[in-house]
Protein backbone atom coordinates (compact mmCIF):
# COMPACT_ATOMS: atom_id res chain seq x y z
CA UNK A 1 0.00 0.00 0.00
CA UNK A 2 2.85 2.34 0.83
CA UNK A 3 4.39 1.76 -2.54
CA UNK A 4 1.08 2.47 -4.25
CA UNK A 5 0.39 5.69 -2.39
CA UNK A 6 3.92 7.03 -2.73
CA UNK A 7 3.64 6.09 -6.35
CA UNK A 8 0.56 8.21 -6.88
CA UNK A 9 2.18 11.10 -4.98
CA UNK A 10 5.11 10.80 -7.37
CA UNK A 11 2.77 10.80 -10.32
CA UNK A 12 0.93 13.93 -9.16
CA UNK A 13 4.25 15.57 -8.52
CA UNK A 14 5.17 14.86 -12.13
CA UNK A 15 1.87 16.31 -13.37
CA UNK A 16 2.42 19.38 -11.19
CA UNK A 17 5.81 20.01 -12.69
CA UNK A 18 4.36 19.62 -16.14
CA UNK A 19 1.84 22.36 -15.33
CA UNK A 20 4.68 24.67 -14.46
CA UNK A 21 5.08 27.19 -17.32
CA UNK A 22 8.82 26.48 -17.30
CA UNK A 23 8.19 22.98 -18.60
CA UNK A 24 6.32 24.10 -21.68
CA UNK A 25 9.01 22.70 -23.97
CA UNK A 26 8.76 19.26 -22.36
CA UNK A 27 4.98 19.30 -22.55
CA UNK A 28 5.29 20.18 -26.23
CA UNK A 29 7.54 17.19 -26.89
CA UNK A 30 5.25 14.85 -24.99
CA UNK A 31 2.15 16.05 -26.79
CA UNK A 32 3.68 15.85 -30.21
CA UNK A 33 4.99 12.37 -29.44
CA UNK A 34 1.53 11.20 -28.45
CA UNK A 35 -0.03 12.76 -31.53
CA UNK A 36 2.66 11.28 -33.79
CA UNK A 37 1.49 7.83 -32.73
CA UNK A 38 -1.80 8.26 -34.53
CA UNK A 39 0.03 8.88 -37.82
CA UNK A 40 1.28 5.32 -38.04
CA UNK A 41 -0.44 1.99 -38.20
CA UNK A 42 0.01 0.09 -34.97
CA UNK A 43 3.06 -2.13 -34.99
CA UNK A 44 4.18 -3.43 -31.60
CA UNK A 45 7.88 -3.67 -32.41
CA UNK A 46 8.15 -0.23 -34.00
CA UNK A 47 5.90 1.37 -31.40
CA UNK A 48 7.99 -0.05 -28.61
CA UNK A 49 11.21 1.14 -30.21
CA UNK A 50 9.85 4.64 -30.73
CA UNK A 51 8.59 4.79 -27.15
CA UNK A 52 11.87 3.56 -25.68
CA UNK A 53 13.83 6.05 -27.81
CA UNK A 54 11.48 8.80 -26.74
CA UNK A 55 12.07 7.97 -23.07
CA UNK A 56 15.84 8.15 -23.60
CA UNK A 57 15.55 11.50 -25.36
CA UNK A 58 13.31 12.83 -22.62
CA UNK A 59 15.64 11.51 -19.95
CA UNK A 60 18.46 13.71 -21.16
CA UNK A 61 16.04 16.60 -21.72
CA UNK A 62 14.87 16.33 -18.12
CA UNK A 63 18.40 16.03 -16.74
CA UNK A 64 19.38 19.24 -18.54
CA UNK A 65 16.17 21.06 -17.73
CA UNK A 66 16.21 24.11 -15.41
CA UNK A 67 13.16 22.74 -13.56
CA UNK A 68 15.23 19.73 -12.50
CA UNK A 69 18.46 21.64 -11.93
CA UNK A 70 20.12 20.35 -8.78
CA UNK A 71 17.65 17.49 -8.52
CA UNK A 72 18.72 14.22 -7.06
CA UNK A 73 18.97 11.08 -9.16
CA UNK A 74 15.85 9.88 -7.39
CA UNK A 75 13.83 12.91 -8.46
CA UNK A 76 14.87 12.43 -12.07
CA UNK A 77 13.88 8.77 -11.76
CA UNK A 78 10.48 9.76 -10.43
CA UNK A 79 9.96 12.15 -13.30
CA UNK A 80 10.75 9.36 -15.75
CA UNK A 81 8.34 7.01 -14.01
CA UNK A 82 5.69 9.71 -14.20
CA UNK A 83 6.43 10.26 -17.86
CA UNK A 84 6.17 6.54 -18.66
CA UNK A 85 2.85 6.29 -16.89
CA UNK A 86 1.44 9.45 -18.45
CA UNK A 87 2.33 8.66 -22.05
CA UNK A 88 1.37 4.99 -21.85
CA UNK A 89 -1.98 5.80 -20.26
CA UNK A 90 -2.70 8.13 -23.17
CA UNK A 91 -1.69 5.54 -25.75
CA UNK A 92 -3.06 2.53 -23.93
CA UNK A 93 -6.04 1.76 -26.14
CA UNK A 94 -3.85 1.93 -29.21
CA UNK A 95 -1.03 -0.26 -27.98
CA UNK A 96 -2.47 -2.78 -25.54
CA UNK A 97 -3.54 -6.12 -27.02
CA UNK A 98 -3.56 -4.35 -30.35
CA UNK A 99 -3.26 -7.31 -32.71
CA UNK A 100 -5.96 -9.87 -33.34
CA UNK A 101 -3.27 -12.52 -32.93
CA UNK A 102 -2.61 -11.38 -29.34
CA UNK A 103 -6.30 -11.30 -28.54
CA UNK A 104 -6.58 -14.81 -29.89
CA UNK A 105 -3.69 -16.08 -27.76
CA UNK A 106 -5.20 -14.41 -24.68
CA UNK A 107 -8.46 -16.24 -25.33
CA UNK A 108 -6.73 -19.54 -25.88
CA UNK A 109 -4.82 -19.25 -22.62
CA UNK A 110 -7.85 -18.15 -20.63
CA UNK A 111 -9.86 -21.04 -22.02
CA UNK A 112 -7.14 -23.57 -21.45
CA UNK A 113 -6.69 -22.42 -17.85
CA UNK A 114 -10.44 -22.64 -17.36
CA UNK A 115 -10.30 -26.27 -18.40
CA UNK A 116 -7.22 -27.02 -16.31
CA UNK A 117 -8.76 -25.39 -13.24
CA UNK A 118 -11.44 -28.04 -13.12
CA UNK A 119 -9.03 -30.89 -12.35
CA UNK A 120 -5.43 -29.76 -11.89
CA UNK A 121 -4.01 -30.44 -8.44
CA UNK A 122 -0.67 -29.40 -6.91
CA UNK A 123 0.38 -33.06 -7.02
CA UNK A 124 0.23 -33.02 -10.80
CA UNK A 125 3.12 -30.55 -10.73
CA UNK A 126 4.82 -32.48 -7.90
CA UNK A 127 4.53 -29.55 -5.52
CA UNK A 128 5.64 -30.95 -2.16
CA UNK A 129 2.95 -30.96 0.51
CA UNK A 130 4.86 -28.63 2.85
CA UNK A 131 4.35 -25.91 0.26
CA UNK A 132 0.58 -26.38 0.18
CA UNK A 133 -0.55 -23.24 1.89
CA UNK A 134 -3.99 -22.04 0.88
CA UNK A 135 -3.72 -18.58 2.42
CA UNK A 136 -0.35 -17.82 0.81
CA UNK A 137 -1.57 -19.15 -2.49
CA UNK A 138 -4.71 -17.06 -2.35
CA UNK A 139 -2.68 -13.97 -1.57
CA UNK A 140 -0.37 -14.65 -4.51
CA UNK A 141 -3.36 -15.23 -6.81
CA UNK A 142 -4.94 -11.95 -5.76
CA UNK A 143 -1.75 -10.06 -6.56
CA UNK A 144 -1.62 -11.56 -10.02
CA UNK A 145 -5.28 -10.86 -10.68
CA UNK A 146 -4.67 -7.14 -10.09
CA UNK A 147 -2.64 -6.95 -13.27
CA UNK A 148 -5.38 -5.10 -15.17
CA UNK A 149 -6.03 -2.64 -12.34
CA UNK A 150 -3.49 -0.28 -13.83
CA UNK A 151 -2.48 0.72 -17.31
CA UNK A 152 1.07 1.64 -16.38
CA UNK A 153 3.71 -0.97 -17.25
CA UNK A 154 5.51 -0.40 -13.96
CA UNK A 155 2.40 -1.08 -11.91
CA UNK A 156 1.55 -4.16 -13.93
CA UNK A 157 5.07 -5.42 -13.34
CA UNK A 158 4.66 -4.72 -9.61
CA UNK A 159 1.70 -7.12 -9.52
CA UNK A 160 3.94 -9.88 -10.85
CA UNK A 161 6.69 -9.04 -8.37
CA UNK A 162 4.27 -8.97 -5.46
CA UNK A 163 2.89 -12.33 -6.44
CA UNK A 164 6.41 -13.76 -6.67
CA UNK A 165 7.35 -12.25 -3.31
CA UNK A 166 4.47 -14.04 -1.64
CA UNK A 167 5.67 -17.33 -3.14
CA UNK A 168 9.24 -16.54 -2.11
CA UNK A 169 8.19 -15.93 1.46
CA UNK A 170 6.28 -19.17 1.45
CA UNK A 171 9.39 -21.01 0.25
CA UNK A 172 11.66 -19.29 2.74
CA UNK A 173 9.29 -19.91 5.63
CA UNK A 174 8.88 -23.53 4.67
CA UNK A 175 12.63 -23.97 4.54
CA UNK A 176 12.94 -22.54 8.04
CA UNK A 177 10.02 -24.20 9.80
CA UNK A 178 10.38 -27.51 8.01
CA UNK A 179 14.14 -27.29 8.26
CA UNK A 180 14.49 -28.17 4.64
CA UNK A 181 16.95 -27.19 2.02
CA UNK A 182 15.66 -24.38 -0.15
CA UNK A 183 15.12 -25.95 -3.50
CA UNK A 184 15.19 -22.61 -5.29
CA UNK A 185 13.67 -22.55 -8.75
CA UNK A 186 12.91 -26.29 -8.56
CA UNK A 187 10.18 -25.34 -6.08
CA UNK A 188 9.49 -21.79 -7.13
CA UNK A 189 8.45 -22.33 -10.74
CA UNK A 190 5.94 -25.15 -10.13
CA UNK A 191 4.22 -23.08 -7.44
CA UNK A 192 4.12 -20.05 -9.72
CA UNK A 193 2.61 -22.14 -12.52
CA UNK A 194 -0.01 -23.53 -10.18
CA UNK A 195 -0.84 -20.04 -8.85
CA UNK A 196 -1.12 -18.73 -12.41
CA UNK A 197 -3.59 -21.47 -13.26
CA UNK A 198 -5.60 -20.81 -10.11
CA UNK A 199 -5.60 -17.06 -10.72
CA UNK A 200 -6.21 -17.12 -14.47
CA UNK A 201 -5.03 -13.51 -14.70
CA UNK A 202 -6.82 -11.53 -17.40
CA UNK A 203 -5.09 -11.11 -20.77
CA UNK A 204 -1.96 -12.81 -19.54
CA UNK A 205 -0.20 -12.92 -22.88
CA UNK A 206 -1.00 -9.31 -23.78
CA UNK A 207 0.01 -8.05 -20.36
CA UNK A 208 3.37 -9.78 -20.52
CA UNK A 209 4.01 -8.54 -24.03
CA UNK A 210 2.96 -5.04 -23.03
CA UNK A 211 5.36 -4.94 -20.07
CA UNK A 212 8.17 -6.26 -22.22
CA UNK A 213 7.58 -3.62 -24.88
CA UNK A 214 6.72 -0.59 -22.78
CA UNK A 215 8.41 -0.89 -19.42
CA UNK A 216 11.44 1.38 -19.54
CA UNK A 217 14.23 -0.89 -20.73
CA UNK A 218 16.69 0.11 -18.05
CA UNK A 219 14.14 -0.93 -15.43
CA UNK A 220 13.32 -4.38 -16.72
CA UNK A 221 16.56 -5.87 -15.46
CA UNK A 222 17.89 -7.85 -12.55
CA UNK A 223 15.33 -9.15 -10.05
CA UNK A 224 12.41 -7.60 -11.96
CA UNK A 225 13.55 -9.28 -15.16
CA UNK A 226 13.98 -12.60 -13.35
CA UNK A 227 10.48 -12.73 -11.95
CA UNK A 228 9.04 -11.40 -15.17
CA UNK A 229 10.83 -14.22 -17.02
CA UNK A 230 9.34 -16.72 -14.59
CA UNK A 231 5.80 -15.64 -15.36
CA UNK A 232 6.67 -15.62 -19.04
CA UNK A 233 7.82 -19.20 -18.73
CA UNK A 234 4.76 -20.14 -16.67
CA UNK A 235 2.63 -18.79 -19.50
CA UNK A 236 4.62 -20.66 -22.09
CA UNK A 237 4.40 -23.87 -20.04
CA UNK A 238 0.63 -23.55 -19.72
CA UNK A 239 0.21 -22.72 -23.39
CA UNK A 240 2.08 -25.88 -24.46
CA UNK A 241 0.82 -28.00 -21.58
CA UNK A 242 -0.16 -31.56 -22.44
CA UNK A 243 -0.27 -34.90 -20.63
CA UNK A 244 3.54 -35.14 -20.74
CA UNK A 245 3.86 -31.87 -18.81
CA UNK A 246 2.13 -33.28 -15.76
CA UNK A 247 2.50 -36.19 -13.39
CA UNK A 248 -0.67 -37.65 -14.72
CA UNK A 249 -1.68 -40.57 -16.86
CA UNK A 250 -2.04 -39.56 -20.51
CA UNK A 251 -5.46 -41.14 -20.86
CA UNK A 252 -6.70 -39.59 -17.64
CA UNK A 253 -5.47 -36.17 -18.75
CA UNK A 254 -7.32 -36.45 -22.02
CA UNK A 255 -10.49 -37.61 -20.34
CA UNK A 256 -10.36 -34.77 -17.85
CA UNK A 257 -9.78 -32.22 -20.58
CA UNK A 258 -12.69 -33.62 -22.58
CA UNK A 259 -14.96 -33.62 -19.53
CA UNK A 260 -13.98 -30.04 -18.74
CA UNK A 261 -14.66 -29.00 -22.33
CA UNK A 262 -18.06 -30.67 -22.26
CA UNK A 263 -19.08 -28.99 -19.05
CA UNK A 264 -17.88 -25.62 -20.32
CA UNK A 265 -19.83 -25.99 -23.52
CA UNK A 266 -22.83 -26.87 -21.42
CA UNK A 267 -22.72 -23.47 -19.77
CA UNK A 268 -24.37 -21.21 -22.34
CA UNK A 269 -24.49 -17.51 -21.71
CA UNK A 270 -27.08 -16.79 -24.33
CA UNK A 271 -30.50 -17.90 -23.24
CA UNK A 272 -32.19 -19.14 -26.34
CA UNK A 273 -34.99 -21.54 -26.81
CA UNK A 274 -33.10 -23.83 -29.16
CA UNK A 275 -30.37 -24.35 -26.60
CA UNK A 276 -32.81 -25.06 -23.84
CA UNK A 277 -34.70 -27.61 -25.86
CA UNK A 278 -31.31 -29.11 -26.74
CA UNK A 279 -30.64 -29.48 -23.02
CA UNK A 280 -34.07 -30.91 -22.44
CA UNK A 281 -33.64 -33.56 -25.12
CA UNK A 282 -30.27 -34.35 -23.63
CA UNK A 283 -31.86 -34.94 -20.29
CA UNK A 284 -34.72 -36.91 -21.78
CA UNK A 285 -32.45 -38.71 -24.22
CA UNK A 286 -30.58 -41.98 -23.74
CA UNK A 287 -29.28 -42.24 -20.18
CA UNK A 288 -25.62 -41.20 -19.94
CA UNK A 289 -25.79 -41.56 -16.19
CA UNK A 290 -24.74 -45.14 -15.43
CA UNK A 291 -25.53 -45.05 -11.71
CA UNK A 292 -29.25 -44.40 -12.09
CA UNK A 293 -30.20 -47.97 -11.27
CA UNK A 294 -27.30 -48.63 -8.89
CA UNK A 295 -27.69 -49.52 -5.23
CA UNK A 296 -25.44 -47.96 -2.60
CA UNK A 297 -23.88 -51.29 -1.59
CA UNK A 298 -22.83 -52.01 -5.18
CA UNK A 299 -20.60 -48.94 -5.29
CA UNK A 300 -16.88 -49.07 -4.66
CA UNK A 301 -14.42 -46.36 -3.71
CA UNK A 302 -13.27 -46.34 -7.30
CA UNK A 303 -16.70 -45.10 -8.38
CA UNK A 304 -16.35 -41.95 -6.33
CA UNK A 305 -14.36 -40.17 -8.98
CA UNK A 306 -16.83 -40.93 -11.76
CA UNK A 307 -19.74 -40.15 -9.50
CA UNK A 308 -18.22 -36.82 -8.57
CA UNK A 309 -17.59 -35.85 -12.15
CA UNK A 310 -21.12 -36.88 -13.15
CA UNK A 311 -22.47 -34.95 -10.22
CA UNK A 312 -20.56 -31.87 -11.34
CA UNK A 313 -21.80 -32.36 -14.86
CA UNK A 314 -25.41 -32.55 -13.71
CA UNK A 315 -25.09 -29.53 -11.45
CA UNK A 316 -23.44 -27.50 -14.20
CA UNK A 317 -26.18 -28.39 -16.65
CA UNK A 318 -28.86 -27.72 -14.12
CA UNK A 319 -27.39 -24.35 -13.16
CA UNK A 320 -27.06 -23.20 -16.73
CA UNK A 321 -30.55 -24.40 -17.52
CA UNK A 322 -31.95 -22.53 -14.56
CA UNK A 323 -29.99 -19.43 -15.47
CA UNK A 324 -31.30 -19.60 -19.01
CA UNK A 325 -34.88 -19.98 -17.85
CA UNK A 326 -34.50 -17.09 -15.43
CA UNK A 327 -33.05 -14.91 -18.15
CA UNK A 328 -35.94 -15.72 -20.44
CA UNK A 329 -38.36 -14.59 -17.77
CA UNK A 330 -36.51 -11.45 -16.80
CA UNK A 331 -35.42 -10.55 -20.28
CA UNK A 332 -38.51 -8.70 -21.44
CA UNK A 333 -38.75 -6.02 -18.74
CA UNK A 334 -34.97 -5.46 -19.07
CA UNK A 335 -35.24 -4.77 -22.75
CA UNK A 336 -37.92 -2.23 -22.05
CA UNK A 337 -35.65 -0.52 -19.51
CA UNK A 338 -33.03 -0.12 -22.20
CA UNK A 339 -35.41 1.18 -24.81
CA UNK A 340 -37.60 3.48 -22.79
CA UNK A 341 -36.80 4.44 -19.24
CA UNK A 342 -40.10 6.11 -18.44
CA UNK A 343 -42.06 3.25 -19.89
CA UNK A 344 -40.06 0.70 -17.90
CA UNK A 345 -40.63 2.52 -14.64
CA UNK A 346 -44.29 2.34 -15.34
CA UNK A 347 -43.89 -1.33 -16.16
CA UNK A 348 -42.07 -2.01 -12.87
CA UNK A 349 -44.67 -0.06 -10.96
CA UNK A 350 -47.50 -1.92 -12.54
CA UNK A 351 -45.66 -5.13 -11.70
CA UNK A 352 -45.38 -4.04 -8.09
CA UNK A 353 -49.02 -3.22 -8.01
CA UNK A 354 -49.65 -6.62 -9.49
CA UNK A 355 -47.65 -8.30 -6.71
CA UNK A 356 -49.40 -6.30 -4.03
CA UNK A 357 -52.72 -7.07 -5.53
CA UNK A 358 -52.04 -10.75 -5.78
CA UNK A 359 -50.74 -10.88 -2.22
CA UNK A 360 -53.82 -8.96 -1.09
CA UNK A 361 -55.94 -11.58 -2.74
CA UNK B 1 21.71 -32.18 4.64
CA UNK B 2 21.06 -28.48 4.70
CA UNK B 3 23.22 -26.23 2.66
CA UNK B 4 23.03 -23.59 5.35
CA UNK B 5 24.09 -25.69 8.29
CA UNK B 6 27.78 -25.01 8.61
CA UNK B 7 29.52 -21.71 9.08
CA UNK B 8 30.38 -19.44 6.21
CA UNK B 9 34.03 -19.81 5.36
CA UNK B 10 34.53 -16.08 5.63
CA UNK B 11 36.95 -15.83 2.76
CA UNK B 12 35.32 -12.81 1.24
CA UNK B 13 37.19 -10.23 -0.73
CA UNK B 14 40.20 -12.13 -1.71
CA UNK B 15 39.78 -12.17 -5.41
CA UNK B 16 42.99 -11.77 -7.26
CA UNK B 17 44.24 -11.63 -10.76
CA UNK B 18 42.00 -8.83 -11.95
CA UNK B 19 43.91 -6.38 -14.04
CA UNK B 20 43.70 -2.64 -14.11
CA UNK B 21 42.96 -2.57 -17.80
CA UNK B 22 39.26 -2.16 -17.35
CA UNK B 23 39.14 1.20 -15.67
CA UNK B 24 38.38 3.30 -18.72
CA UNK B 25 34.85 2.37 -19.75
CA UNK B 26 32.28 4.24 -17.64
CA UNK B 27 30.93 1.26 -15.72
CA UNK B 28 33.98 -0.93 -15.98
CA UNK B 29 34.45 -0.34 -12.28
CA UNK B 30 31.12 -1.88 -11.47
CA UNK B 31 30.29 -4.90 -13.52
CA UNK B 32 26.81 -6.31 -13.43
CA UNK B 33 26.77 -9.92 -14.50
CA UNK B 34 23.84 -12.15 -15.27
CA UNK B 35 24.67 -15.71 -14.26
CA UNK B 36 22.30 -18.55 -15.00
CA UNK B 37 22.37 -21.87 -13.15
CA UNK B 38 21.44 -25.03 -15.03
CA UNK B 39 21.34 -28.63 -13.92
CA UNK B 40 19.12 -31.47 -12.88
CA UNK B 41 16.84 -30.92 -9.89
CA UNK B 42 18.47 -32.04 -6.67
CA UNK B 43 22.08 -31.43 -7.69
CA UNK B 44 22.30 -28.54 -5.24
CA UNK B 45 22.22 -25.53 -7.56
CA UNK B 46 20.56 -23.26 -5.07
CA UNK B 47 22.72 -24.54 -2.21
CA UNK B 48 25.86 -23.47 -4.04
CA UNK B 49 24.46 -20.00 -4.46
CA UNK B 50 23.20 -19.70 -0.92
CA UNK B 51 26.58 -20.79 0.32
CA UNK B 52 28.24 -18.20 -1.88
CA UNK B 53 25.90 -15.40 -0.88
CA UNK B 54 26.01 -16.14 2.83
CA UNK B 55 29.71 -16.96 2.83
CA UNK B 56 30.35 -13.51 1.45
CA UNK B 57 28.28 -12.01 4.17
CA UNK B 58 29.20 -8.47 4.89
CA UNK B 59 26.74 -6.19 6.68
CA UNK B 60 27.50 -3.33 4.34
CA UNK B 61 26.93 -5.19 1.09
CA UNK B 62 23.50 -5.28 -0.39
CA UNK B 63 22.35 -8.86 -0.70
CA UNK B 64 19.15 -9.98 -2.31
CA UNK B 65 18.10 -13.32 -0.98
CA UNK B 66 15.10 -14.84 -2.63
CA UNK B 67 14.46 -18.49 -3.08
CA UNK B 68 15.53 -18.53 -6.68
CA UNK B 69 17.05 -15.14 -7.50
CA UNK B 70 20.05 -13.98 -5.58
CA UNK B 71 22.52 -11.23 -6.11
CA UNK B 72 25.85 -10.68 -4.51
CA UNK B 73 28.47 -8.05 -5.11
CA UNK B 74 32.08 -8.90 -4.60
CA UNK B 75 34.90 -6.42 -4.43
CA UNK B 76 38.05 -7.17 -6.33
CA UNK B 77 41.57 -6.15 -5.43
CA UNK B 78 41.68 -3.47 -8.08
CA UNK B 79 38.68 -1.78 -6.42
CA UNK B 80 36.29 -2.83 -9.15
CA UNK B 81 33.18 -4.65 -8.11
CA UNK B 82 31.33 -7.50 -9.77
CA UNK B 83 27.66 -7.85 -9.00
CA UNK B 84 26.53 -11.37 -9.74
CA UNK B 85 22.84 -11.61 -10.48
CA UNK B 86 22.16 -15.28 -10.15
CA UNK B 87 19.21 -16.77 -12.01
CA UNK B 88 18.22 -20.20 -10.84
CA UNK B 89 16.28 -22.44 -13.20
CA UNK B 90 13.95 -25.32 -12.47
CA UNK B 91 15.84 -28.52 -13.19
CA UNK B 92 12.92 -30.91 -13.67
CA UNK B 93 12.66 -32.45 -17.11
CA UNK B 94 9.23 -30.96 -17.80
CA UNK B 95 10.66 -27.42 -17.69
CA UNK B 96 13.63 -28.10 -19.97
CA UNK B 97 12.04 -26.32 -22.92
CA UNK B 98 11.77 -23.09 -20.91
CA UNK B 99 15.51 -22.74 -20.26
CA UNK B 100 16.22 -20.47 -23.26
CA UNK B 101 14.00 -17.81 -21.69
CA UNK B 102 16.42 -17.76 -18.75
CA UNK B 103 19.84 -18.05 -20.37
CA UNK B 104 19.08 -15.45 -23.03
CA UNK B 105 21.48 -12.58 -22.45
CA UNK B 106 23.40 -14.35 -19.69
CA UNK B 107 27.11 -13.57 -19.46
CA UNK B 108 27.80 -16.72 -17.46
CA UNK B 109 26.22 -20.14 -17.34
CA UNK B 110 27.09 -22.52 -14.53
CA UNK B 111 26.13 -26.09 -15.32
CA UNK B 112 25.92 -28.20 -12.19
CA UNK B 113 25.86 -31.95 -11.71
CA UNK B 114 26.04 -34.21 -8.70
CA UNK B 115 29.21 -36.34 -8.57
CA UNK B 116 27.16 -39.17 -7.07
CA UNK B 117 24.81 -39.33 -10.07
CA UNK B 118 25.85 -40.29 -13.58
CA UNK B 119 22.40 -39.24 -14.79
CA UNK B 120 22.93 -35.71 -13.61
CA UNK B 121 26.29 -35.66 -15.45
CA UNK B 122 24.55 -36.77 -18.64
CA UNK B 123 21.99 -34.03 -18.13
CA UNK B 124 24.79 -31.51 -17.62
CA UNK B 125 26.24 -32.48 -20.99
CA UNK B 126 22.84 -31.88 -22.55
CA UNK B 127 22.82 -28.35 -21.11
CA UNK B 128 26.32 -27.66 -22.37
CA UNK B 129 25.27 -28.62 -25.91
CA UNK B 130 22.14 -26.47 -25.57
CA UNK B 131 24.19 -23.47 -24.48
CA UNK B 132 26.73 -23.94 -27.25
CA UNK B 133 23.93 -23.97 -29.78
CA UNK B 134 21.68 -21.25 -28.40
CA UNK B 135 23.57 -19.26 -25.78
CA UNK B 136 25.30 -15.99 -26.58
CA UNK B 137 28.61 -16.74 -28.33
CA UNK B 138 30.84 -15.13 -25.71
CA UNK B 139 29.11 -16.74 -22.73
CA UNK B 140 31.45 -17.96 -19.97
CA UNK B 141 30.71 -21.61 -19.24
CA UNK B 142 31.53 -23.37 -16.01
CA UNK B 143 31.02 -27.05 -15.24
CA UNK B 144 30.55 -27.82 -11.57
CA UNK B 145 30.56 -31.24 -9.92
CA UNK B 146 28.79 -30.68 -6.64
CA UNK B 147 28.52 -32.83 -3.50
CA UNK B 148 32.25 -33.51 -3.58
CA UNK B 149 32.04 -34.35 0.14
CA UNK B 150 30.24 -37.59 -0.73
CA UNK B 151 33.38 -39.37 -2.00
CA UNK B 152 32.15 -42.83 -1.01
CA UNK B 153 29.15 -42.49 -3.36
CA UNK B 154 31.05 -41.00 -6.26
CA UNK B 155 29.81 -42.11 -9.69
CA UNK B 156 31.53 -39.50 -11.85
CA UNK B 157 35.30 -39.32 -11.66
CA UNK B 158 37.16 -36.02 -11.50
CA UNK B 159 38.91 -37.07 -14.69
CA UNK B 160 35.62 -37.45 -16.59
CA UNK B 161 34.41 -34.04 -15.49
CA UNK B 162 37.70 -32.37 -16.28
CA UNK B 163 38.07 -34.00 -19.68
CA UNK B 164 34.58 -33.09 -20.74
CA UNK B 165 35.06 -29.50 -19.59
CA UNK B 166 38.40 -29.12 -21.37
CA UNK B 167 37.02 -30.54 -24.56
CA UNK B 168 34.30 -27.92 -24.47
CA UNK B 169 36.41 -24.98 -23.40
CA UNK B 170 34.78 -24.72 -20.00
CA UNK B 171 36.11 -23.99 -16.59
CA UNK B 172 35.78 -27.03 -14.29
CA UNK B 173 35.63 -27.32 -10.54
CA UNK B 174 34.27 -29.71 -7.95
CA UNK B 175 32.49 -28.13 -5.02
CA UNK B 176 30.73 -29.01 -1.84
CA UNK B 177 27.96 -26.67 -0.87
CA UNK B 178 27.82 -28.56 2.40
CA UNK B 179 31.38 -27.89 3.50
CA UNK B 180 31.72 -24.73 1.38
CA UNK B 181 34.70 -26.28 -0.40
CA UNK B 182 35.62 -24.40 -3.57
CA UNK B 183 32.46 -22.30 -3.53
CA UNK B 184 34.26 -18.98 -3.47
CA UNK B 185 36.91 -20.26 -5.87
CA UNK B 186 34.13 -21.01 -8.35
CA UNK B 187 32.95 -17.43 -8.39
CA UNK B 188 36.47 -16.01 -8.31
CA UNK B 189 37.42 -18.03 -11.36
CA UNK B 190 34.28 -16.91 -13.12
CA UNK B 191 35.11 -13.28 -12.36
CA UNK B 192 38.59 -13.80 -13.86
CA UNK B 193 37.14 -15.16 -17.05
CA UNK B 194 34.62 -12.39 -17.61
CA UNK B 195 35.20 -10.35 -20.71
CA UNK B 196 35.98 -6.89 -19.37
CA UNK B 197 34.49 -3.87 -21.08
CA UNK B 198 36.70 -2.57 -23.84
CA UNK B 199 39.14 0.11 -22.86
CA UNK B 200 39.01 2.02 -26.10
Amino acid sequence: MDAASSNSVTFYDFLDRMRNPASIDLVGSIKSFIVSFSFHATNPVNDSKRFQDFLLTMESAIRDHPLWAGSSEEEVEQALEGLEKYVITKLFLRIFASSTEDVKIDHEITNKINLLQSFLKPEHLDIPSYLHNQSSWLLAEKELQKINASKAPREKLMCILNCCRVINNLLLNASMTENRVIAGADDFLPVLIYITIKANPPQLHSNLKFIQLYRRQSKLISEEAYYFTNLLSAKSFIFDLDAKSLSMDKLEFEERMEAAKASHQAAPVEPNAALISHHLTNIRGPPSYPFMDAQAEELTVRDVETLLSLYKDVVTKYTSLRRAVEKLNIHRPEQIVQKDKIGSTREVESEKVGIERSSAE
Amino acid sequence: MGCSSSLPDGSARRLSGMDQDSAVAPDAKNLRVKLVLLGDSGVGKSCIVLRFVRGQFDPTSKVTVGASFLSQTIALQDSTTVKFEIWDTAGQERYAALAPLYYRGAAVAVVVYDITSVDSFTKAQYWVKELQKHGSPDIVLALVGNKADLQENREVSVQDGLEYAEKNGMFFIETSAKTADNINQLFEEIAKRLPRPLTS
